[in-house]
């Protein structure tokens, strides 16, 4: 089942989305990125009904683009966030909502500080230092309340991670198998290995 | 030992083989659904069949008319499903840990349910599911085992006794019957944790997790969990994993009963308040780490801003 | 626009650590009921100062029921973005919001423009503290000082010259006084942040606080009320 997890640190947020593409019991693909970089310094995370999510993320990644090219400056984490949430919650009561959940993090260049957002598909939003989606969020997250750390350096955040995703290929049945890693931090959006 | 066990340790053998009588005489108006596996029990009776089902047609309609089920939410009765419970084995002993909540529906029925059954000194079961399943057959379980002993003048393994729950619960399959439990014990083979279920699945291991909030308390155990942890970590990591489920899982937590099996029998450690845990942490113990485990708590002041120096100082 | 250089002066002061607006005020006398700025409100008379966002004040220069149209605008346009995307709105975006409107009238026919000019002083997290002109056309443009208005083009002289980079709010109010100094009667407005919250805290003084400014500031208002009495 999709699963995806993200966690902040000092000074960046680490989301990590698995890479099955899978339609019944088939993995149709096992290399696909889950991750966009809406901005120089954001990233979103995008799991859910099949279609429905590269469709509503490239709507996204658009409309931020096109802020961006507007104003010359792009939308800080959390308007980006309310702005996102906002579609989705119009979404919601249209003919066809987009069954869509996501993980969004970013790096407010102008308050310094790394921003993380839970958002599910009913247009739900919440800021948070850890976050998870799918069934892989009822093992992650207990482990997250113990080790997540606000000050953890990168590499010690992507040990945090790493225990998560040991955890979920340890007890869920239907566990993914490769995840992509990817970091914003004051640099900008980088994939990184684990 | 346990008083309830005792009680029925001691004046459940004569009811038992009273009955057992009267029915290897009248074999034949039992069904063969009704009768239990004998699995190398046939010496106490012809079977174990002192548990009769309700005198209607169709038993398994008629519990699930009257109780809680997937397919019809307005039931007049809800049996207890949420729960937190686990046990994991170690270089100590075996330490079992359970939360305290008692669900029915939405409604917290009770917080300071005992889900830990002591079946007698050296034998825990847990209960998860069905409260009454649990609690009626883990204590006949322990009326067993107590004529395993005068019987066979020795202690029955946790193996054996785990056994004979499980073929007793199968025998039953299909009508109704609610449990996930988990026997722990210290026998001749040193501990041990058997997982028994009411599908009649039984399988040995070193740690099982079960109930609502189990997929919690795994993350927080299999993190911790290292066959050398000392008494005092091992008893802090079962505190700390029920907490975590307490803490994630709605059908579970108000507080934490905490049990440490070694080679004289099992102790009983503490009970804790989850929300005192989440504040203050255990408090004065063995393993204590000294402050509450709630993430806030835990991480009051800590911050993930990282201004450039001359930007912090402004 | 020949409403607006008849329309009461209108000045704006870009400093380091805030912004400071002031407006001649037109409408006075002793009859007028100033209840509305002396107490309740956020301050100010409503003629020429208006509070349009948390972050932004406005002055405006030109017709009055035409400006008010606009701030009423305004302010929906600064709700508008509160609501999508939950922070303040960028001065600038405001600014350009309210220009598209007002290019809009010039581009339909049978249609009047506004007869506004505005100045929005502001703060947003993008550029800090910023200060912005918008004409009746739909242009705008950002300024350090800047002036419109009646004898808008001495004001600006004066700016100019007086003007320093890195001046402090403190400055930045007695420059403003110095340079309305023939206009006693006035709006005033200073937006600066917060020290311990960081977040952007407008004030718009009420008439007691305006005497209090300037006799602070050694510019009396004595011979003016002696004047008005008189007349």
């Amino acid at each position: 089942m999709e699963t995806s997890f993200a966690l902040t640190g000092k000074g960046y947020v680490i989301i990590a989305a698995d890479t099955t593409a899978a339609r019944s019991i088939v993995k149709m693909k096992v290399d696909e990125d889950k991750i966009k970089a809406l901005g120089p310094h954001l990233l979103m995370a995008y799991s859910g009904e099949p279609g429905d999510t590269v469709q509503f993320a490239e709507y996204v990644e658009r409309n931020i683009r096109l802020y961006q090219i507007r104003n010359t400056y792009s939308l800080r984490p959390s308007a980006a966030a309310s702005w996102v949430r906002r579609s989705l919650a119009e979404s919601l009561r249209s003919r066809h909502p987009y069954s869509v959940n996501l993980l969004l993090g970013g790096y407010d260049t102008a308050s310094y500080d790394p921003h993380l957002y839970w958002i599910d598909y009913l247009g739900t939003i919440s800021e948070v230092p850890f976050a998870a989606h799918g069934y892989g969020s009822y093992f992650a997250l207990s482990l997250l309340d113990r080790y997540h750390n606000p000050e953890a350096t990168l590499e010690e955040g992507l040990e945090t991670l790493k225990r998560c995703i040991d955890e979920v290929t340890k007890r869920l049945v239907v566990s993914p198998g490769k995840y992509k890693v990817k970091v914003v931090d004051k640099d900008g959006v980088r994939e990184v290995e684990i | 030992m346990n008083s309830l066990a005792q009680r029925f340790s001691n004046n459940g053998p004569l009811a038992q083989i009273g009955k057992a009588t009267s029915l290897v005489s009248e074999d034949d108006d039992f069904s063969d659904a009704a009768w239990g596996s004998e699995a190398g029990f046939g010496s106490v009776a012809k079977g174990v069949p002192t548990f009769t089902v309700p005198n209607v047609p169709d038993p398994t309609a008629f519990l699930r008319l009257h109780t809680d089920d997937h397919a019809d939410p307005s039931c007049r009765i809800k049996i207890q499903h949420g729960t937190t419970t686990l046990a994991f084995r170690f270089q100590g002993g075996v330490i079992v840990a359970v939360d305290s909540r008692a669900t029915a529906g939405s409604y917290i029925a009770s917080g300071t349910v005992k889900k830990v059954i002591e079946i007698n000194p050296y034998l825990l079961g847990t209960m998860a599911g069905g409260a009454a399943d649990c609690q009626y057959w883990e204590t006949y379980l322990g009326m067993h085992c107590r004529l395993h002993e005068l019987r066979n003048k020795e202690r029955i393994s946790v193996s054996a006794a785990s056994k004979f729950l499980s073929n007793l619960v199968y025998s039953y399959k299909g009508m109704g019957l609610s449990m996930g439990t988990m026997i722990c014990g210290w026998d001749k083979t040193g501990p041990a944790i058997f997982y028994v279920d009411s599908d009649g699945t039984r399988l040995k291991g070193d740690l099982f997790s079960v109930g609502s909030g189990s997929t919690f308390a795994y993350g927080v155990l299999d993190q911790g969990y290292r066959w050398d942890l000392t008494d005092a970590e091992a008893q802090e990591l079962g505190r700390r994993s029920i907490y975590a489920a307490g803490h994630r899982d709605a059908f579970s937590g108000n507080t934490v009963n905490l049990y440490h099996v070694k080679e004289h029998g099992w102790d009983f450690i503490g009970n804790y308040d989850v929300n005192k845990l989440h504040y203050d942490g255990p408090g004065d113990v063995a393993g204590s780490p000294g402050h509450g485990y709630g993430y806030d708590v835990r991480t009051v002041g800590l911050s993930s801003a990282n201004p450039p120096a001359a930007a912090a100082s402004a | 626009m020949e409403a607006i250089s008849h329309a009461g002066t209108v000045l704006g002061v870009l400093a380091k650590d805030g912004v400071v607006l002031a407006a001649e005020k037109k409408v006075t006398g002793k009859l007028l009921d100033l209840s509305a700025s002396t107490q309740g409100g956020y301050g100010g008379s409503g003629e020429k100062i208006f509070l349009l966002n948390t972050n932004v004040i406005g002055g405006v220069a030109g017709l009055t029921a035409d400006a008010n149209s606009l701030v009423n605008f305004c302010r929906s346009a600064a709700q508008r973005h509160l609501l999508t995307y939950n922070e303040d709105i960028p001065v600038e975006l405001l600014a350009q919001r309210l220009c598209d409107l007002k290019q809009g009238y010039t581009q339909y026919g049978g249609l009047r423009p506004f007869g506004v000019s505005i100045l929005y002083a502001g703060y947003d997290p993008h550029y800090e503290f910023q200060l912005y002109h918008s004409d009746p056309s739909g242009n705008y443009s950002g300024w350090k000082a800047t002036c419109i208005g009646a004898n808008s083009g001495t004001a600006q002289s004066l700016l100019k010259q007086e003007y320093k980079d890195d001046i402090l709010v403190k400055d930045a109010i007695g420059l403003v006084l110095r340079t309305m100094s023939k206009t006693m009667d006035m709006e005033f407005a200073v937006l600066t942040l917060d020290p311990t919250t960081k977040t952007p805290k407008a004030k718009i003084y009420r008439p007691h606080e305006i005497d209090a400014l300037l006799l602070s500031e050694g510019l009396t208002k004595k011979d003016e009320d002696t004047e008005m009495k008189s007349s």
